[in-house]
């Protein structure tokens, strides 16, 4: 049976959409149980900025950014089976989109100097929620829904709860950990 | 140039073939390829059989704990017979935009 170029191009077409979702859903496959791991982290650290000393803040999230790094690689190389076509470099985009958050949220502390340790508390999340949500218009939609979750859970917690906010903070790590189980469980 | 393969080009078997294309050989199971072609349980299931029947598909059913699991992946010859589609339909489209 010969086809038309219409045809032809809607079957090419059909193709890229089809391998394209089938990508975007290994990728949560992939990311659910690192946002499961990073709620856990975050939950520690805010916990830890509630009831720890501020001068053992700085240390302790040091420490569990590179215990989240480190998980995070251990799981993007389980996840992905060796001939799976996951994209290649993936310890390298991971290690140096952490490394450069990580600069990027240290930089901006020591740039502004915030003076009130709310605003220090609320900036990881809006970043992250702000990463997110970029990652989710540009590739994978869900990311954009969490992205906007955590945002809107940070201002929140940072408007109306801000006495508590390293406790309201941990509490919302719960959303981001269902987030996780949402995006592994497609 | 090649010819149009027809037990590929039917709409949801040509999705099918592509998401177990891009997986390089490894299996995958039901609801996930339900989830990334689309397709509904009937749908699929008898689509995945004329697939199977042409030797384009191999599917394996197993057990994960007590839960029933049916698993499928591209033969070698649906590879190669997915490949050769690929080509005729990318053949298709350059000679009508070279004959324009």
């Amino acid at each position: 049976m010969a086809i038309t170029r219409t045809e032809a191009a809607a079957a090419l077409s059909a193709i890229e959409t089809t391998q394209r979702r089938g990508m975007t859903l290994r990728g949560y496959r992939l990311g659910g149980p690192i946002l499961m791991l990073w709620s856990l982290i975050w939950a520690t650290g805010y916990l830890t900025m509630g009831l720890a000393p501020p001068e053992l803040w700085l240390p302790v999230w040091l420490a569990l950014d590179v215990v989240g790094v480190a998980g995070a690689l251990v799981l993007a190389r389980a996840g992905k089976p060796a001939a799976a076509g996951a994209p290649p470099g993936m310890t390298w985009r991971l290690l140096g989109g952490s490394l450069s958050m990580m600069v990027f949220a240290l930089s901006v502390f020591w740039v502004m100097k915030p003076t009130d340790p709310a605003a220090a508390m609320a900036f990881p999340g809006l970043l992250i929620g702000v990463i997110y949500a970029v990652v989710g218009f540009w590739a994978a939609p869900r990311y954009a829904l969490i992205g906007g979750l955590m945002f809107g859970l940070t201002l929140v917690g940072y408007f109306l709860f801000q006495p508590w906010l390293p406790f309201w903070m941990a509490a919302a790590s719960g959303a981001l950990f269902l987030s996780g189980v949402w995006l592994w469980r497609r | 140039m090649a010819t149009s393969d027809d037990v590929i080009h039917q709409p949801l078997r040509l999705k099918i073939m592509a998401a177990l294309s891009a997986e390089k050989g490894q299996p995958l199971d039901f609801p996930r390829l339900k989830a990334i072609t689309q397709a509904t349980d009937g749908n699929l299931g008898s689509h995945l059989t004329t697939l199977e029947k042409a030797g384009y598909v191999a599917i394996e059913k197993d057990f994960v704990g007590k839960r029933p699991r049916t698993q499928a992946k591209l033969t070698p010859e649906g590879r190669k017979a997915f490949r050769a589609h690929v080509e005729y339909l990318r053949a298709v489209v350059e000679a009508a935009d070279e004959e324009a």
